[in-house]
């Protein structure tokens, strides 16, 4: 019978399987980006070579990819423990958030070597935003479980 | 202010169960709240009071809602 449990753990898993595959991406990223100079075709303001950009570009989004997953593991494993309206868990959203839209910031100044990179630019900021709006709730949902706590 | 507005009202709790020589625990135990929530209260941490739970703390102390609770104005406190 499917339950809140195992919900909660296959999300565990899941944040699990996708650090290892944030892991692996770290060996193939310059084959990525060779494969993406040679696919490409050269529209953007900038011209020549994206090998170098797109190394960059996907290097800095594994990074802010791997501090979104830690927040993500941080929130669940808070989750399991009950602990659901916490200061804690705003601090993590807060920072999926901000994860998201400077991953947006990336995926933009590669988009000056080519405009198609904007379409993962407008994504993750939209991404990032949503989570934004999600951390305002569920400041407002710590603020009000707080009073109700203190309410005597 | 982060975590709330400040609220002016002062419990006066402890002063009134000295009065009536009244232990924390005894009082837990006829308003029917735990001593750890009656210790909120009495140190001025909670953020409200249920009219049940000040009509069962009057009842108990035999008291008007004015003496354990004050407004303090904070222009007169600064």
């Amino acid at each position: 019978m499917w339950n809140k449990t195992k919900s909660l753990m296959l999300s565990r898993i899941l944040v699990v399987c996708f650090s290892v595959m944030i892991f692996m991406l770290t060996f193939f990223v310059p084959f990525v980006a060779d494969w993406y100079e040679g696919v490409s075709e050269g529209m953007g303001l900038i011209g020549g070579s994206v090998y170098v950009p797109m190394m960059v570009t996907l290097y800095v989004c594994e990074g802010l990819a791997v501090w979104a997953v830690a927040e993500l593991h941080i929130l669940l494993k808070n989750i399991s423990k009950g602990e659901v309206f916490v200061e804690r868990n705003t601090r993590c959203l807060r920072g999926i958030s901000w994860a998201c839209l400077l991953a947006g910031g990336a995926f933009g100044i590669m988009a000056l070597w080519r405009f198609l990179v904007f379409l993962p630019a407008f994504f993750a900021v939209m991404f990032g935003l949503i989570m934004r709006v999600l951390k305002n709730v569920f400041e407002q949902a710590v603020e009000i479980k707080s009073e109700n706590d203190f309410t005597i | 202010m982060k975590g709330g507005l400040f609220v002016p009202i002062i419990v006066n709790l402890d002063v009134m169960m000295a009065k009536r020589k009244i232990s924390s625990n005894e009082l837990a135990d006829i308003v029917g709240i735990t001593a750890a929530n009656l210790s909120v209260l009495k140190t001025g941490k909670a953020k409200a009071i249920r009219f049940s739970t000040l009509d069962k703390i009057c009842e108990a102390l035999n008291c008007q809602p004015g003496d354990i609770l004050e407004w303090q104005n904070p222009a007169e406190k600064s």
